[in-house]
């Protein structure tokens, strides 16, 4: 073989390995960017994830307050409350299915200040933790007065 | 311009083009932020929840009365005159004030609290006006004769 054709294959050669090095750079690229999208998108269904159980925690039929079958929005009847705790406990399972890993806690801020958790179900090594804070009324059955207080929903996501 | 110079002009041309749309396709695809659905869920929930609750709030040193009635009171000017010796209007503030010291200013959320007949010289004013972006939420109580106004402004 003459030197000319070997300089030739070692050209050949060089413009391959270019090309391939070229190749793996695009696709670690591409690799990142789709990853990037998976994360955004991760992120997007763990905010709407946490807004579905906050709506869910919202409209607790357990705690929801109510006259002669008529229900009011917004409202904790709260001698409800240690009634709905001892229900969750007993059917963990129904509950996480609806509340999944959340804290649910209402808390009393005016006349006087109270608090009560209703759920809580942690996990460990959590991505995610959103907090939803939406006022309520506590709707006191005996002395019928209405509180002011705030339902604080923590949601984790993996 | 020799027809090599011209065919090397034309590859520098289509690199250009190609690293503009690589840049572009970069700045929109691999920069892409997540959209917030929370923060209109959140603020939307907060204005009218907030309002809606703190108007149902019975008053614990008003002989059981709402803070609606109370409004209603401070804008007939009937003079009702509380347990604690506060009138109906500044019973209203204080209570706000407390309510919204325990909650909107803990969340650091700026707000405006109005209540009003006449939107130029309100009756009950707290926060500040927002600048940029807000959810607004009114609530007429109805008078006889008219209506006031309870508003709550969240901003962001």
């Amino acid at each position: 073989m003459n030197k000319k054709a070997q300089i030739q294959i070692f050209e050949t050669i060089a413009v391959v390995i270019v090309f391939f090095i070229l190749v793996i750079i695009g696709f670690l690229f591409y690799a990142n960017i789709i990853k990037g999208n998976l994360d955004i998108e991760k992120e997007e269904l763990s905010q709407l994830k946490s807004v579905a159980i906050a709506q869910r925690a919202m409209f607790l039929p357990e705690l929801q307050c109510s006259e002669d079958n008529i229900i009011r929005e917004n409202c904790i009847d709260i001698l409800k409350i240690n009634s709905a705790k001892n229900i969750i406990t007993r059917n963990q399972i129904y509950y996480y299915d609806q509340l999944e890993f959340s804290d649910i806690t209402v808390s009393q801020i005016y006349p006087s200040e109270d608090q009560w958790t209703i759920y809580s179900r942690e996990t460990i090594g959590y991505r995610n933790k959103f907090v939803t804070n939406v006022p309520v009324s506590l709707f006191d059955p005996i002395k019928k007065t209405y509180g002011f207080g705030i339902l604080t929903i923590e949601t984790l996501t993996k | 311009m020799k027809k090599g110079q011209m065919e090397i002009l034309g590859l520098a041309i289509v690199v250009v083009l190609l690293l503009l749309a690589t840049v572009f396709v970069v700045r929109f695809v691999a920069f892409k932020k997540p959209t917030d659905f929370r923060k209109d869920f959140v603020s939307s929930e907060m204005a009218s929840n907030m309002i809606n609750t703190f108007i149902d709030t019975t008053a614990k040193d008003c002989s059981n009365t709402k803070m609606a009635d109370l409004l209603r009171d401070c804008a007939q000017e009937t003079g009702l005159i509380c347990n604690n010796g506060q009138g109906s209007c500044a019973y209203v503030e204080s209570t706000a004030t407390e309510i919204f010291s325990k909650t909107l200013d803990q969340w650091k959320t700026n707000y405006e609290f109005l209540a009003y007949v006449d939107r130029n010289s309100p009756l009950i004013e707290l926060g500040n006006a927002c600048l940029g972006q807000k959810k607004s939420k009114i609530y007429p109580i109805p008078l006889t004769p008219g209506a006031m106004f309870v508003k709550l402004d969240i901003c962001g």
